[in-house]
Formats: structure tokens, sequence, C-alpha cells
């Protein structure tokens, strides 16, 4: 299972990889933390003509507050974030959900753009990204655009990025005061892609929700903004049946894939368990941080 | 052909190789550490666990050429001049292994982790270990072999301070 | 019964002697080795499951640099011999053999099936050269399901048979089946279905094969369960006498089954060899491993218990199709063992039994770590669904069929005694050790707050190695060689056929042949690997505690009787009169002669000795199992099932086994582990899954998934008393009874737990969506 031939690149700074992109466009594949990406080209699913390699350029790793957002360079190790008390303080969704990505072993060398930019609809890290409507910042010769997570993912492992872009930052809103989160999923074994997983982010005020936001992994090709459910939720006040009622209406339209880990029906039945169980654990942690 | 220099088990060494190369069959072939085991070579295993700059790492999802000028420690290097260390110690006390193919990522892994994680409890130390497959044991002797090095680092840093 | 000398090492769990060097990173595995000249080996797999080869162009992979060779399925039939599956020859098989190539030449059977092999400087550019290779195929229709292969409509995968039916279909009867039947209270059928998975040695198969031209010699660096086995494979097939083989193993990353004789790709690879005149390597990656290197355990049954409304098990009748998948071998042979052992360690009066191995498009059904297991996981489930059916207790039915312990020993109905079976003193110590009153009311508050707790027990026997066969041994496995000698510096070495991949006999042997004998643990060495010294054997059916154990003990008796012959000549003593203890020959009563044992070989090798000496210190001893004996026990777990998820936890998990004298506890302990984790991963995690146009589907570790240490719990083992049988050798193996009894127990228990939905269980692979639907389907 070895790596088909690869010409390499290894640009120092933003601006020279933007210029091997351009050039090679399609042919080219952004290697960052080479977890998702190593094992394609093990198996020769991938062939990409070059490997433009952009561990060395050092402006695109590090996390950072800035006005109510935390920015994260692209190259952003996961166990560095994971460890980040910036992170931990004010996007504690994503902290939630660090830990579950992977073994330590993957998130030693696992990147946050990189598993942002792979995209895939069962991923941690998308789900979070597309819960809290994260926004992406790509560069190319032509500058830089910011993209919002509802129009990041595409579809299965795609994303907008046009093949002259490079992801360099992905930044998150700062969670505000009440707000209680839940990262769940159900996996085969620990440490495994989720089957169906959940990010959820309730925000509370004077015990009643004022802001839900409800992301799936897994049901879909990208993952799944549950609006549905966030409009019913925001407005009322916690209890079992709203929960009920909100795990029904996210995923009531879903038309989850079949494969060997659950059919399409199984994912829809876990699904709507992971939203009562999220949303009962979100608002008992909200309720903790007031 | 790319030339690196890297430092592996404390000595600097250089190799001239494809960027496709990963750092495991670096290690194995060019380097003779035939140690680090290669057990399915998509990132899922744990085999060919190796540590670089501190951090326990798939080194079948590395490119060889991305280790250089990196720090690497291989189960050749843990302990001086084929001793063993004490974790190693531990495990041949406890019986931890049967063939030995996934002793070495399981050494490299647990070391990685209690470094990092000294007083870690059996559940954490499982799900450390989570990530590396073992097909003989059933996990068991190896949890207790990682139990019993700390226990044992525990006791010696306990009576270290007593001096 | 003679106790062993000494009594230091046996039953200790002494440290094991492998562990230096496997802890160092000191093994030296196949893929370890490198010789000067060697080339590596890539496949080029079909990708279609049934087709037609119309042609296969290697020229472009010839021609590209680094590329030594790239030979196709025709060429290495020009290199080697025709024959049959080596391990169907061994085993006596007498039925029609498929007549199959080395690589494939006018047809692909399976997805993976090889079709070319390319030989180049480097792995990376062996499999660039695949690459490059053009296969035109023609599409055949897909023999998917043995209920496929069993149509005679289905397009035969193999001209010279016919039809896709790999043994003709055979039924026996033991004690009155249709008496039996008429007169029982009930009458209940069911069908059960055990799921294809595999070994998964975290090694895979691979070998470096070295021709050398100028002496005509073969010799395979291989990864083996015996070196023999492989060698006569090898010569076999390439036409060569077997004294011109030889076969070198060193460790073994595990095998289970998988890893014996000569793989068609490891033959190939050897004629690779000889044509090139250099060594060639070939070590397959994981996704040849999952998908071509053989899977097991696709088997159904349709079941009829007889039984009465007091819950006696009288007779089953059994019809089993076994999937063999293409290239029958092991599959075809493994009815005849299940037939024998379906029985159990129960008061069986009757059996019919009929069995039918259809071929189909998948990976060839290899040997795995207990190949008959599916017995017990029929005759288990049966004894659960039965007492449900009666309303009895699961250790209540078990304790009422299992037979008594009498002397002479009941016999099972279908030809061996049950002689030393503690069976009922395991399900005895299970219920002391578990308490199941208290786990019901547990259970039951659990239940009132929607968690759903299940136990399951079952119980079993395995044939490690057997007891004594009237008609005495048989065939090549039915006595253990093995040479020992007195070397010339002192060390006790064993040189011995078996070929442990995990087992610890470096350590085990030594520690037998240590006490025996009369040195310390360190100066046993125990000899392995090498075709060129050690006797015939072959490390599997969990008969090497038995038979190699017992080679050793008698052999090192008979060597130290050699030894005091000898030392009582150079001592100018009887031989009577003298012991040996810590590594020193003396006479008794006077530790002021004492001579090192190192002393006395150093004088038989410089001929220091007088003319009447035997000077030779070395005997080839045999052994044929003496009493023999069973092995067994009763294992029970304890699960949670969520069911919301179909997650299943392990909770608990309890092994009480009989495994007669125990060499080293702490390895026979290990073996039972191993084995339980197997058998969890086949019910949770385990499935070789092939679609309806016969593509594989699991042949990444992404997809096929293992247990991990998340996922299997401390496992309680109590060994009980043995009956000893044998006045010498009362150990008895247990390498495979883990992953027999296992399935049947974790599946019983999640039964349980899904009881109050109304969920009964025919299968063993149990995800979490099959959880689900059965808890759907259940309540309807």
């Amino acid at each position: 299972m070895k790596l088909p031939p690869v010409e390499y690149e290894a640009p120092t700074t933003v601006a020279e990889a933007i210029d091997l992109l351009a050039e090679y466009l399609d042919e080219a594949s952004v290697l960052a933390g080479g977890q998702s990406l190593i094992p394609l080209l093990a198996l020769r699913l991938a062939r990409p003509v070059v490997l433009i390699d952009i561990n060395g350029i050092d402006e695109l790793s590090g996390v950072s507050a800035v006005d109510g957002w935390v920015a994260i360079g692209a190259t952003t190790r996961e166990y560095v974030a994971e460890a980040s008390e910036t992170v931990a303080g004010a996007v504690p969704l994503l902290a939630a959900a660090l830990p579950l990505i992977g073994h330590e072993a993957i998130r030693s060398r696992g990147t946050v753009g990189g598993s942002l930019a792979h995209a895939d609809p069962a991923a941690e890290l998308p789900a979070v990204a597309r819960a809290l409507d994260a926004e992406f910042v790509v560069r190319s010769p032509s500058g830089e655009r910011v993209v919002p997570a509802a129009d990041w993912f595409e579809g299965y492992l795609t994303t907008s990025r046009r093949s002259d872009e490079l992801l360099v930052e992905v930044r998150f809103p700062a969670a505000r005061p009440g707000t209680g989160v839940s990262f769940q999923e159900v996996a085969r074994r620990h440490g495994d892609f989720a089957i169906v997983g959940l990010a959820a982010s309730l925000t509370l005020s004077e015990g009643a929700i004022s802001d839900a936001r409800l992301a799936l992994a897994g049901l879909s090709d990208v993952p799944l903004r549950a609006a549905a459910a966030e409009d019913l939720l925001v407005g009322e006040l916690p209890s079992a049946e709203l929960f009920d009622e909100a795990a029904r209406r996210a995923t009531e339209d879903a038309d989850p894939p079949a494969d060997l880990h659950g059919s399409s029906d199984y994912r829809k039945k876990v699904a709507a368990a992971l939203v009562r169980r999220g949303l009962r654990e979100a608002v008992h942690n909200a309720n903790e941080r007031q | 052909m790319v030339d690196i220099t890297l430092r592996v088990n404390g000595a600097t060494c250089t190799g001239s190789l494809e960027a496709r190369k990963t750092l495991a069959d670096f290690l194995r072939d060019d380097l003779n550490l035939t140690g680090t085991h290669l057990g399915c070579e998509h990132g899922v295993c744990g085999a060919c666990t190796v540590i670089v700059d501190g951090r326990a790492v798939r080194s079948c999802l590395m490119l060889a050429v991305q280790a250089a000028g990196r720090e690497v420690t291989t189960i050749e290097g843990l302990a001086p001049d084929g001793g063993l260390g004490p974790l190693q110690q531990a495990m041949w006390d406890s019986h931890s292994f049967q063939c030995g193919f996934c002793t070495p990522g399981m050494v490299m892994q647990a070391t990685a982790f209690l470094s990092d994680h000294p007083d870690a409890g059996e559940q954490q130390i499982r799900e450390a270990l989570s990530g590396n497959i073992c097909r003989c044991t059933g996990y068991q002797s190896i949890v207790d072999g990682v139990l019993l090095a700390a226990e044992r680092k525990q006791g010696s840093d306990h009576d270290g301070n007593r001096g | 019964m003679t106790a062993i000398a000494a009594e230091r090492y046996t039953g200790a769990s002494i440290k094991r002697s492998e562990d230096p060097r496997i802890l160092t990173g000191a093994g030296r595995y196949v893929d370890d080795i490198k010789l000067p000249g060697m080339l590596h080996a890539a496949f080029v797999r079909s990708p279609m499951a049934h087709a037609r080869v119309l042609s296969v162009d290697v020229s472009a992979a010839r021609a590209l640099p680094g590329v030594v060779a790239a030979l196709t399925g025709a060429d290495l039939e020009a290199m080697t011999v025709p024959g049959p599956d080596l391990l169907m020859t061994l085993m006596g098989w007498a039925g029609p053999t498929p007549e199959f190539t080395l690589l494939a030449t006018d047809k692909v059977r399976f997805v993976g099936d090889p079709v070319a092999v390319i030989v180049a400087q480097s792995r990376y550019i062996a499999e660039d050269g695949c690459d490059l290779v053009e296969v035109d195929y023609d599409d055949l229709p897909p023999v998917v399901t043995a209920a496929l292969a069993l149509d005679p409509g289905s397009p035969p995968l193999f001209a010279n048979l016919g039809d896709n039916i790999a043994s003709p279909h055979s039924r026996s009867e033991f004690g009155d089946v249709s008496g039996t039947f008429a007169h029982a209270d009930r009458i209940i059928d069911f069908h059960i279905d055990v799921h294809r998975h595999q070994n998964v040695p975290m090694e895979g198969r691979g070998c470096v094969a070295s021709y050398d031209a100028d002496l005509g010699v073969m010799t395979v660096h291989a990864a083996t369960q015996s070196v023999h086995v492989t060698r006569i494979g090898v010569a076999t097939r390439l036409g060569m006498e077997p004294d011109k083989v030889r076969v070198l193993a060193g460790d073994i990353g595990g095998s289970f089954g998988l890893k014996i004789g000569a793989s068609r790709e490891e033959l190939a690879v050897s004629a690779a060899s000889r044509l090139l005149g250099q060594p060639v390597k070939w070590v397959e990656d994981r996704s040849e491993n999952l998908t071509a290197s053989g899977q097991a355990r696709e088997e159904s049954f349709d079941v009829r218990a007889a039984v009465s409304n007091d819950g006696d098990l009288l007779g089953l009748d059994a019809k089993m199709v076994i999937d063999t998948g293409s290239y029958p071998g092991m599959g075809t042979m493994v009815p005849a063992i299940m037939q024998a052992m379906l029985p159990g360690p129960y008061k069986l009066a009757a059996l019919g039994f009929e069995s039918t191995a259809a071929i189909t498009n998948k990976a060839p059904y290899v040997a795995y770590r207990g190949p008959w297991a599916s017995e017990t996981f029929v005759r288990e489930r049966v004894l659960d669904l039965i007492a449900k059916d009666l309303g009895l207790d699961p250790l209540d039915i078990r304790l009422r069929n299992v037979a008594p312990r009498t002397d002479p020993p009941a016999v099972m109905i279908t030809g061996r005694p049950l002689a030393g079976v503690t069976s009922r003193e395991s399900l005895e110590r299970v219920a002391q050790l578990v308490d199941f009153p208290a786990f019901r009311r547990r259970q039951a508050e659990a239940r009132a707050q929607g968690r759903y707790l299940g136990i399951g027990v079952a119980t079993f026997i395995e044939a490690a190695p057997g007891p004594r066969s009237p008609e005495g041994p048989s065939g090549p496995m039915g006595l253990e060689s093995m040479r020992l000698r007195l070397e010339e510096d002192g060390i006790v070495a064993l040189f011995t056929g078996q070929m442990p991949h995990g087992q610890s006999h470096q350590t085990t042997l030594a520690q037998i042949a240590a006490d025996e004998f009369g040195v310390p643990f360190e100066q046993v060495r125990v000899v392995i690997g090498d075709s060129d010294i050690v006797p015939f054997g072959l490390t599997g059916g969990s008969r090497s505690a038995t038979m190699t154990g017992g080679v050793a003990l008698h052999g090192a008796r008979q060597l130290k009787a050699k030894v005091l012959d000898f030392a009582a000549s150079v001592m100018e003593v009887s031989a009577q009169d003298l012991l040996i203890t810590d590594g020193n020959v003396w006479v008794r009563g006077d530790p002021a002669t004492a001579i090192s044992v190192s002393e006395i070989a150093g004088r038989a090798a410089s001929g220091q000795f007088g003319v009447d000496a035997d000077a030779k210190l070395e005997v080839e001893a045999t052994f044929d199992g003496g009493e023999g004996g069973w092995s067994g026990g009763t294992h029970c777990a304890i699960v949670e099932v969520d069911v919301e998820t179909g997650i299943v936890k392990v909770e608990r998990y309890v092994a009480v086994e009989d495994c007669g004298a125990l060499i080293n506890p702490a390895v026979v302990e290990g073996q039972i582990r191993g084995g339980i984790a197997q058998g969890i991963g086949a019910v949770l995690l385990e499935r070789s899954a092939y679609g309806e146009d016969g593509s594989f589907q699991s042949a990444t570790f992404m997809d096929y998934l293992m247990p991990t240490a998340c996922d299997v719990p401390r496992i309680e083992i109590e060994h009980l008393e043995t009956v000893p049988l044998d006045a010498d050798v009362n150990f008895r193996g247990v390498g495979e009874g883990g992953m027999i009894i296992a399935p049947p127990t974790v599946v019983n228990a999640i039964e349980d737990a899904l009881s109050p939905f109304g969920v009964r269980i025919y299968e063993q692979h149990l995800p979490p969506g099959r959880i689900l639907e059965l808890i759907s389907t259940g309540i309807d």
C-alpha cells in the first residue's frame, strides 16, 4: 500500500503556496496533517500530480481571540487547539468536539484547517463549524475571501474552495453568556468516525432558549443544519416534550446514506436520540455556566 | 529526490529519498530500524507509532520529508544499549505481549501517554491505547503493564521526595 | 502420578524469554529480512468477482525502470507443477479437487484473485508496475451466496467440477434419530447463521524466497505455522526435491490458522526467485490481507431439536451449508469436525448431521482459530432458545443436560469419551462467581429505569488434543517429535517443529524441560524455525501443550537418563545414585561430588571418557499424547445494550476453564483473553462484507473493525482443579477455546438483555443497526 509517484513542494510562505496552487490547480493536493490525505494516497485512491506541503508556513498556525471571534490558523494542530485555553473558554463546542477526533496520535498531526477542508460529513469539526456559522478565510492570487460555513460545505468531501485558493484560517464566534453546548456521537468504537453526531449549542436567557444551533454529522453528504428544530426551540422553555419534537423535526426530512455501519433508517433513529440527549446536556451545561 | 537531515534516537541521520516515502518506510528501509512495524499503512492500527518532537505519531501517515529537522524516537531508542526502560520492564513483568507485532507501537504510544499523564487510571489508559490494535492479548495484560509502570514511577517519585 | 522433578518452573508464570527482543524492536519478522540483491513483489489483483481473463498485457509494467520481471498466470504455469491444494492433500481429502493455477490464467474467481506479479527494486516501484498492467476481463455472473452456488444453474467456478458444490452432500446419523424425534415431547426448528469474518493477524502473510542457482537450493524465509509443511508445499509446487528446500522462520506476528503451508502468492514468489536467481520478498499489505488471504465462518444451519417438556435435549438434527468461497480447501474439512463436536459435553442421545459445501466468488475459506466453532454457537444458542420456550434458567438447562462424570466416562454420541470433562463443575463455579439472583434484581431495577442489562452463559469442550483414541495415533499429527541434546556448553537444546506465533513456546517448553532435567530455566534453549534441523511439527489445533509439552517432558527424562549414564562413567559411580538439580550432577547425599552439567557436556564433547561411555548426549523422542484429554469450561458475560443506539458494552466477563495442568498461567490466560477478544469482535464489530455483485466492502480497517482496548473488558479467569488422566502429562491446549465460546456467551447475554422486547437471536453478528432492527421486529 505504497504511495504513488508524486511531486512535492514545501512552500514557506502563503504567497508561495498560492502561486503553486495557481500553477497546478486541480492537479495539486494540499498536504497539512496528512491524516486523511495520506491514507487516500496509500490506497491509490487519490493521485495528485503534486503535494503542496503547507506545514512549513509558520503564519498559518496559531489561535487568537479577535473581536468576539476565535481565529484558528489552518495548520493549527488539533492537539494544540484541544489544549488551548482560548478555545476552551470562548468556543466550548469546539473544545467538546476536539477530543473525539480519532486518537491522540491522529491529533498530533491532524490540523483544524485540514479537517475542515477535507469536509468529511461524518467528521466532528464540520458539524461544529456548521452549527456555529464559522467563517472560512481563503486566499488566492486575486485576494482574500471569507466564506460562511453555510456556503463552505458543498458536497461529499467537496468544499467551495476554488483550486487556486488556500484555506488560511477558520474563525469561530465566541459563545455568548448563558450558552451551554453538547457534542454527542455514536461511533462503533472509541475514536472512530461518528456514524451519526450532533453539535449542539443552546443559549438560555431567563430560563428560556434564546439561541439554538444544531448540526448533524453523518446524516447527509454535508453537515446538516437542523434549522426547523432550531426554529421550534427558540423562545421556548426547555422540556422533554419540546426536545422530542425538536428531535423529530431535526431528522424527519433527512435521507441519510446507508453503509456497512448503519442503514439509512438506523441513522435517522439514532440522530433523533442524539438530539434529545444533546439538548438535555446543553441545557444542563448552560445552567452550569451561569 | 529530496535530501533530509533529522535526528533519530539521538543520532543525526541523513537520507536522500523520494518525497512519497513514508517516515515508517524510511526508518525501516533506509535506517534499518525495523522495530517500527507496518500493520495497515492507513493510520488505523498504530503499529507504526513513533515519537516525533515529543508526540506520538503514526509514522505511516507522515512523509519522511516531513520529519526533516525533527527529533524522532523509535522503539530501538527507548532504552540504552538494548536494555529495558521502566515501561518495557513493567510490560515484561506483566506478560503484556504474545506475538509482539503490535508491541513497538503500543510501547511508544504508552510512553508518550504516560509522560503526559503519569497518574492515569485504567479507563484513561484504555482510551489512550484504543488506537493501537492487538490481535493476541485482549489488552488486559498490556493495560496491566502500563499501570504497573505508572505505579512504580509514582512509588519511586514518592521515595525520591522523601529524601 | 509422578510429579515433575523440582516443580520449580512448571505452573509458574515465568517471564518470557521472547520478551527482551519483542519489547526492544529486535524481533525479526519476515518484512525485517533484507538479503543482498533482494527484489520486491507486488500482485495485480482482480477487481471482478467472476470473469474470464481474455488477455493480460504486462509490457508497460516490464518497461518501467526498476521493474525486473512481470509474470502472468501462464508464465507461472510454465514454471511450476500443477496440483491440488496442499492442505487438502495433507489432510487426506479423497474427493474431487478443483483445478486451479497459482495466478489466474483463464478466469478470476473472487475480487483480489491474483492475476500477475511484478518484481521490482522496491515495493513502491512494484506497485507502480502493477498500475501499468492491463487486463481484459469478460464479466461472468457472480455466484455470491451459497444459495446461488447450490442452484444447479449457477455458472460453475471450476470447469472440472461441473457445479459449485465442493464436496458431495453427505449425511450421517448417530443413535436412533427417527425414534428419538418421534417420541420427543416437542420438536423445535431453528435456522441459525454465522457470518463471514476472518483471522486478521497484525502481521500479514509473506515470505522472502531465495533461490541459490549454484546449489539448486530454495531457501524460504516464511511466516508460517510449520516450516515443514511450507517446505513440502514449496517443493511440491516447484517440482523440487523436498530436501532442496529449506524454510526458515523467525518471529511471526500472529496467524490464528491463516499461515499454514504456502499460499498461491508465496509459491509464485518462490518461482520468481528461481527464475531470477535473486531473493524476492512479498509481504501482503492490509488490503490484500483483508481481501485475499482468506475468510472463515460463513455457515448456516437448519437445526431441529428433540426436547422433553422438562428441558432434556434428546436429539439434534442439523443441516449445514458452508460457504467455502473460491479455491476450496479447509472449508471442505470443517463439517466433519463440527459433526463430531456438536453434541458437546451433553447427554445427547441422537444426532443427525448433513452438510453441503458451496463454492462462491468470494475469498477462499481458511482455518480460523477453532474452525469448527459454529457447532458450539449453534448448540449453545439452541439451549438458550429451548430454555426460553420452556421457561427454564440457562444455567439449569445446562446442568440438566451435561453428561455426568462417570467411570468409565460417558461417550459422545459421535464416539469420543468425555474423559475428565468438568463441564458440570465449571457451570457450578460460574454460579458461585456470578451472583445470578443479585444480577436478576439489578436487571429488573435497571429495566424500570429504561436500561437493558443481560447475562449469558455458554459451555464448551475442545479436543485439546482430545482423549486417547483406541486405534492409536494417526496421521502426521498423531505423534509429536522432538530432538533433545545436551550441547557442549551445557545448554539443553530442544529442537521442535513447533512454530510459535504468540504461544510462548520458547518459554513454556523450557520450563518443562528445565524442571524435568534439573537445570535452571536459562540453561534450556528451544530451537525452532529451521526445516533443516527441526523435526516435523505444526503449531495449531490447540495440541502443543499436550503433545509438545509431553514430548519435552518425556524427552528431557530420556536425555537425563543418558546424561546420567555418561556422568556415571565419568564419575565412576552408579547412575542410580546420581541427581541433577540446579544444573549440577551429584551423588545423592554427597553435595561435595557436584559437577556442573556444563562440565559433563564439555567432557562428552572433548573425548575425555572411557570406551564404554556413550557420549552422544542426544535423544530423539516421540510422544503420542498419552491419555490426552479435553479442555473446556463455561463462560459468562454481562452486557448492557443501549436500545436507542444499539451499542453494546460488555460490562463483565467471567471464564471458568479447565485446561488440565497449567504450564505457565500467564500464557494460558493470555491465550484465553485473546480468543475472547476475537469472539467479542466477531459479534459486535467484525464482518467480511460482500456486495451483491461480489465486490468486497471491508478492505481496510475503517470497514473491517477490530476490537480495541475499549471494547474488551477485564476478563476474570478461574482455573478448575483438573482431573488428571495421565501419569505425567496433563497439560491440555487452550489456544482456541476463548474464540469458540465467547460468541455464544455474548449473544446469549444480548438476547437476555433484549428479552423484554421479545427478541430471539438466530445469528452471530449484531452491529448496532441490527440490534435496533431486532428490537423493532421483536416488539411486533
